[in-house]
């Protein structure tokens, strides 16, 4: 009987099959880098907003405090964005004619709310507590970088459960004492040095003084999930 | 297959053709499976339904011992019964009904895999966040803010807490400040929340149907009554409901001198009225009764559901509770109070009772007259009456005078009021568990409908507001109302939706709801309270209050304003007169309560005995409003619809309640399996009409009664609501809540019925795993001998023998102070088990040492030192089967509401159920029934985590069994495995995507979708802003044990209360921490009587429970 298939056609099929599996392989790592990138998580994407708001130059050059815009950062479990009147305890007076801040005149003006485009945005079936992170020791650039160097914001972390959870898994690493919360240029060294002990000491001692559970306590789905 | 659903009468909505054939075509399917299981092919298959003699014959070769039951297809244990409890779940219970071709499923399958990576690869949308202009005091985001205010049910406030996330109003939960609710929330007060975020909710006036708006009704209606002005009113009148509103009375008495001549009717559609002519009859005026429970020792209710139809019904199950816990430290059962029923139709009360006789509604008049003349009042008549126990009753009060109390029912005659007057005056019960005040209500002494239908007829009403109710609808046919209205001039109805009452009126102006109108309101015992708005009206509506200054000339001032001035406002702001005003009025907003405002007592003379009613003769008929729907008003409340009625677990349809001899008499077949429920028609006939509707058959239902409900059969209630089969063809106007002569037949048909008795079975190696049911003194005296147990403290001390149950007579018992376990023996397993230990020490006791389970449980060290070890402790006896407590998990939890064809496939979301068990040997006399709730167990060693495949359920390290709904991927085998059947799957997207019923969802708990697991979670989102704030604030030094806030006001409790804990009114189910000695919980698991479902299965369960016990009087025969 003729041969149906062509002798190279052998190669071909090993070469299919191999490549079947390659590919395959080569398509789950894709889709995990890319479900890692930038592009899903939006880490360092700047977000145009209505106003290009500078926490450089509120932060860094007028000195506000974080807790000054983001009022219920220790009571709630939400930050808080800061309100129309917020802004206005300045703008009413500083730079009233600027064309940047126009946005926030008409907003004041007619009653009608700023939309600004929201930047750190969790899955919907998490459930973050900013104020029990807050009154335990985290600080804010901790998970939101260096806000004060953000002339425009981005989202510093990826805010992926694998981010949370290295913290979780050993809170110790990311603790400083509740006075340097919100202190932007907190140095766990130079705290150590100023408490003549050790990092790791000064870490035990915190973890201690703020009855922070490490015995697996922070990795219960329940702390975070319902 | 041809489907056998009654088409009889318009009266009777059958199930849509669509839904119908989707039942009918799983049962096709089904009927083409084998009928057994397989290795069940020895046992016979059977078809068609259970017949009386089967069960009866089944009942007579039954062990002695109680028998307790939840249906009856498991009480006659026919084989199709047992085959669907080893099944777990019916045939094809998750199957999907439509007809899928191979090439179909072939496409679709391909399509899937193709799209397989589509879904994950989308990345979440960006959001915008938009913060306030002006932020509002107080509102912090992400906090909830609590508000007290008042809800009234027929016109008497229960003072409500009601919790606000951004504005808008969530939850409501009982004011624990508030004599009428103490902290507790019935099914309506906490379902009212859906009816004001109701999307069939009216939005606009209309004016003959069309859109209008107020302007156009304001200038179309002054001219009118100016006009009336000229006439002192003549021809202006007004219907109300019930109203205890103080600012109400002030309208209404502005009202009358601006309009002398108008005239104000009252009718009460869930019926009130027969008290108070009873109060008449007796008193020769009206008055208010107020009982006061937690004196008594001896309750008799003569057809009264006391614990729900009262107003003040939340405190008085309370109280008679109170007075019935079995406790280590008061296990006296000379303590325990007892409850003697005398009813017409089976209620929740009844099923408490120590000894109940069903009767025919008008044998109870005969009765209570023949207690009056045992109890040595006059007036009465011994012979009146031949139950049984009739003397051992009378004995029983005599014996405890001052200390006992007789109630009448709300539905009974005002000659059965009259007598039990006489009766409690007789046994000196005025002053101590009864007192009386004056009226309450501003109401009394108004009008009446009749009056008011024989004017309309008369032409001399010419302009009509009906403000609330709906009486086209909801009073009895033979009244016509509908037919007067169309002789008054001009209408105007104020009501909440555009229903059967505003269809026949000129205007319909949306009525605000209650949670959007200041107001107040008087509760049962006088106490006033102010009715605080949460929200804004959501649409163009209006309150009464407003309406009536309208017509009092008081347009410029809203409610808030009138309510204000009621209460003493002074006219000026700035002087000292008006601060102190400002300071009272803040305290009375922030307490929920009016102080120093409660009725005295006073005390009235009983007049004359009522003289004896005309018998009737014939089976007779009683009408209640339905326990969830009450008159209809919450027809197209979805929560209410759903939910399972006490007794007979039935949803979205009302049925009339026949008794197992009457159902063979009419050759009526039993069947309330799963899907196979069926109500057969029958067509009753009494007083003129005759209505045909699905009858169901109730154990321990008298046999010459039938129990008809009302609410249901609207024509114009809402997208849900149009539902059931509506009676007020045949009441009566003389006296509508019961009937005589009454003729009733079996019909054509049949309807399928959405029980939810024998959904979610479980299967325990018998009765005592489940529900362990148990007089008090057979406890007693399996636990202290013979001699009873040991007297008190004090006595000990002094070195006396106890007669506690030691085995040598004359040997001096070392008395040790507290130790009086030592007298006791420990009890067998056949009772209720183990020692008075702690609660960890019991679950040593008791936990079988092999076990499969790795031992790092969450009752081992370290866990159960450092951190909270939540549990629940659920008490059987203090279950009353009110259902509170499924509402308030399906308001916290933003659980949705399915349908009545899911329901029929057990799709049921309620993660709270109860079950109700009957004991007894005769479905005739059946006791009960015993109300056991189930939430979720929270295994310590559960069998749900174990199987699921992708880790979504884990246990946390507080002994939560906690559900992760973003990981479950749909397997059900956590569901399959879990032997109490506490797990619920979303089958469809169940949510509904309204704007409205969106703003009601709680924030702080997921809201799940189709293809997810979700139960009971201990409302983890109260424990864990409990447990975040005590870290924040102290407590134990920070840990977040102990210390913290809890929700609503609870004072003192510092551990989170959960939705079904908060709102129960009995106080039945406690949760806590294991590892805080002083938390109830710990003292209630360490109770001898303490016994968790199922043992022997070894998934040693945090949620326990404690038996029920009945008290029946020694001196009656077998009870």
């Amino acid at each position: 009987m003729a041969q149906i298939f062509h002798p190279s056609m052998n190669t071909v099929a090993k070469a299919t099959i191999i490549g079947g599996v390659l590919f395959a392989v080569a398509l789950g790592a894709l889709g995990s880098i890319v479900d890692r990138s930038p592009y899903v998580t939006q880490q360092g994407v700047i977000r145009d907003q209505p106003i290009p708001f500078s926490h450089t130059h509120h932060v860094k050059g007028v000195g506000l405090d974080c807790r000054y815009c983001h009022t219920s950062v220790e009571d709630s479990g939400f930050a808080g964005i800061p309100s129309t009147k917020t802004c206005m305890t300045c703008h009413s007076k500083l730079y009233q004619d600027a064309p940047m801040l126009a946005p926030v005149h008409k907003s004041w003006n007619e009653n009608k709310p700023i939309k600004w485009n929201r930047v750190h945005n969790l899955a919907d079936y998490v459930y973050f507590d900013h104020s029990i992170h807050v009154n335990k020791g985290v600080g804010c650039n901790t998970c939101h970088g260096p806000v004060d160097e953000m002339r425009m914001t981005w989202q510093h972390s990826t805010l992926q459960m694998d981010w949370c959870l290295a913290c979780h898994r050993d809170p110790g690493k990311f603790v400083r004492p509740k006075e340097e919360v919100f202190n932007l240029a907190y140095d766990p060294k130079k705290e150590a040095e100023k408490r003549k002990i050790s990092v790791a000491d000064l870490q035990a001692s915190l973890l201690n003084d703020y009855h922070i559970r490490t015995t697996g306590h922070l990795t219960n789905c329940s702390v975070c999930h319902r | 297959m041809k489907s056998e659903v009654a088409t009889t009468s318009t009266n009777v909505p059958a199930l849509a053709a669509t839904e119908l054939d989707a039942v009918d075509q799983r049962r096709a399917m089904v009927a083409k499976q084998p009928d057994t299981c397989p290795g069940h092919e020895h046992e016979e298959p059977t078809t068609g339904g259970i017949t009386l003699p089967d069960t009866l014959r089944n009942l007579r070769s039954a062990t002695p011992t109680k028998k307790l039951w939840r249906s009856m297809s498991e009480l006659s244990e026919s084989p199709e019964f047992k085959e669907l409890l080893d099944r777990e779940f019916p045939k094809a219970a998750s199957e999907w009904t439509d007809e899928v071709s191979r090439r179909n499923f072939m496409k679709i399958m391909g399509a899937s895999l193709a799209l397989a990576g589509v879904a994950a690869c989308t990345r979440r949308p960006e959001e915008i966040i938009v913060p306030y202009v002006v932020p509002p005091e107080q509102v912090v985001p992400g906090r909830p803010l609590f508000f007290a205010s008042t809800y009234t049910m027929e016109g008497l406030g229960r003072g409500i807490i009601v919790e606000s996330h951004e504005g808008r109003p969530t939850k409501i939960e009982g004011n624990p400040d508030h004599p009428a609710s103490l902290g507790a929330a019935s099914t309506h007060m906490q379902a009212s929340i859906l009816s004001m975020y109701d999307p069939d909710r009216s939005q606009g006036l209309l004016r003959t149907g069309d859109n209008s708006t107020w302007d156009r009704f304001v200038a179309e209606v002054m001219p009118r009554i100016d006009a009336l002005r000229a006439t002192k009113g003549e021809g202006l009148r007004l219907l109300l409901t019930p109203s205890a509103s103080p600012t109400l009375q002030r309208q209404l008495k502005l009202l009358a001198s601006q309009f002398p001549s108008a005239k104000v009717h009252a009718y009460d559609p869930a019926g009130h009225a027969p008290g108070s002519a009873g109060a008449q009859a007796a008193f020769g005026q009206d008055v208010n009764t107020v009982y006061q429970l937690d004196q008594a020792k001896v309750v008799v209710s003569l057809d009264s559901n006391f614990f729900v139809d009262n107003a003040g019904s939340l405190t008085y199950a309370k109280q008679f509770i109170n007075g019935r816990r079995v406790r280590e430290d008061n296990h006296d059962a000379a303590k325990m109070n007892r409850l003697y029923v005398v009813e017409s139709t089976p209620t929740i009360t009844g099923a408490m009772a120590d000894h109940r006789e069903r009767v025919k509604p008008s044998q109870i008049e005969g009765f209570a007259r023949a207690l009056l003349a045992k109890v040595g009042g006059t007036g009465g008549d011994a012979t009146a009456s031949n139950i049984a126990w009739i003397d051992a009753l009378a004995a029983d009060l005599t014996a405890n005078k001052g200390a006992a109390v007789v109630i009448a029912g709300e539905y009974q005659s005002a000659a059965v009021h009259a007598l039990v007057h006489a009766i409690n005056t007789a046994i000196g019960a005025v002053g101590k568990t009864v007192y009386y005040t004056d009226p309450v209500y501003i109401t009394s002494g108004t009008g009446t409908i009749e009056e008011l239908v024989t004017d309309a007829k008369a032409g001399k009403v010419k302009l009509l507001f009906i403000l609330g109710g709906n009486p086209v609808y909801d009073t009895p046919a033979a009244l016509q109302f509908g037919a007067s209205l169309e002789q008054v001039d001009f209408r105007i109805r104020v009501g909440s939706y555009n229903d059967e009452t505003s269809f026949l009126c000129h205007w319909h102006i949306p009525e605000s709801h209650f949670l959007e109108t200041w107001s107040d309101a008087r509760a049962f015992d006088g106490t006033a309270s102010i009715v605080q708005p949460l929200i804004a009206p959501l649409y163009d509506s209006k309150s009464v209050h407003q309406i009536l200054g309208l017509l009092t000339d008081q347009r410029d001032q809203s409610d808030y304003e009138l309510v204000r001035a009621t209460w003493g406002a002074p006219k000026s702001t700035i002087t000292p007169e008006a601060k102190v005003f400002e300071n009272w009025w803040r305290e009375a907003l922030n307490k929920g309560v009016i102080p120093n405002t409660k009725f005295a007592a006073e005390t009235f003379a009983i007049r004359a005995v009522p003289a004896v009613s005309t018998a009737v003769g014939g089976d007779e008929i009683v009408f209640r409003p339905d326990p969830n729907i009450l008159d209809g008003r919450f027809a197209n409340n979805g929560w209410l619809q759903e939910l399972p009625k006490p007794l007979t677990k039935l949803t979205w349809d009302n049925v009339f309640f026949i008794s197992a001899g009457k159902a063979t008499a009419l050759g009526i077949p039993l069947t309330d399996k799963w899907d196979d429920a069926w109500g057969y028609n029958v067509t009753v006939s009494v007083n003129g009409g005759s209505v045909t509707g699905p009858a169901w058959v109730v154990p321990g239902h008298p046999d010459d009664v039938i129990t008809a409900f009302l609410g249901y059969g609207r024509s114009r209630a809402g997208n849900v609501g149009n539902v059931g089969v509506d009676v007020s063809k045949i009441r009566s106007i003389a006296s509508p809540w019961m009937g005589a002569s009454v003729d009733i037949k079996r019909a054509d048909g049949r309807v399928r019925l959405a029980c939810t008795q024998t959904h979610q079975l479980m299967k325990g190696a018998g009765p005592r795993d489940l529900i362990r049911v148990n007089t008090i003194e057979e406890y007693e005296q399996a636990k202290y001998g013979p001699h009873g147990p040991p007297a008190h403290h004090g006595e000990e001390k002094t070195g006396e023998a106890s007669h506690g149950g030691e085995e040598k007579h004359g040997v001096a018992a070392a008395p040790v102070a507290g130790a009086h376990e030592s007298h006791a023996k420990p009890l067998g397993p056949e009772y209720f088990g183990g020692t008075a230990d702690t609660a960890m020490a019991r679950k040593a006791v008791r936990s079988v040492a092999l076990t499969l389970y790795n031992q790092h449980m969450p009752s081992d060290p370290p866990y159960n030192q450092t951190t909270n070890q939540w549990a629940m402790s659920i008490d059987n006896n203090a279950c009353i089967g009110c259902n509170a407590c499924v509402v308030a998990c399906q308001s916290e939890n933003n659980i949705p509401i399915v349908g009545k064809t899911e329901v029929i496939f057990g799709r049921e979301m309620h993660w709270l159920r109860i079950d109700t068990y009957y004991g007894g040997d005769s479905v005739e006399q059946a006791d009960g029934p015993y109300f056991q709730p189930l939430p979720c167990m929270h295994c310590e060693a559960a069998p749900c985590e174990v199987v699921c495949p992708v880790a979504a359920t884990q246990h946390d390290d507080e002994g939560l069994n906690v559900m992760t709904y973003n990981r479950c991927v749909g397997t059900k085998y956590c569901s399959n495995n879990c032997p109490y059947k506490v797990r619920r799957f979303n089958f469809f997207r169940y949510k509904s995507d309204d704007e409205t019923t969106k703003l009601m969802r709680n924030p702080d708990v997921s809201i799940r979708t189709r293809g997810v697991m979700e139960k009971c979670t201990y409302c983890i989102q109260r424990i864990s802003a409990a447990r975040i704030e005590a870290k924040k604030h102290g407590g134990d030094g920070g840990d977040g044990i102990r210390g913290g806030t809890s929700f609503g006001k609870v004072e003192g409790e510092n551990t989170p209360l959960t939705a079904c804990q908060q709102s129960c009114p009995t106080e039945a189910i406690v949760f806590g921490s294991l590892t805080d000695p002083s938390a109830k919980v710990v003292a209630l698991k360490s109770e001898p009587t303490d016994y968790s479902l199922l043992a022997d299965l070894n998934a040693r369960p945090r949620t326990t429970y404690m038996g029920r016990f009945t008290n029946p009087n020694p001196s009656i025969g077998n009870g």
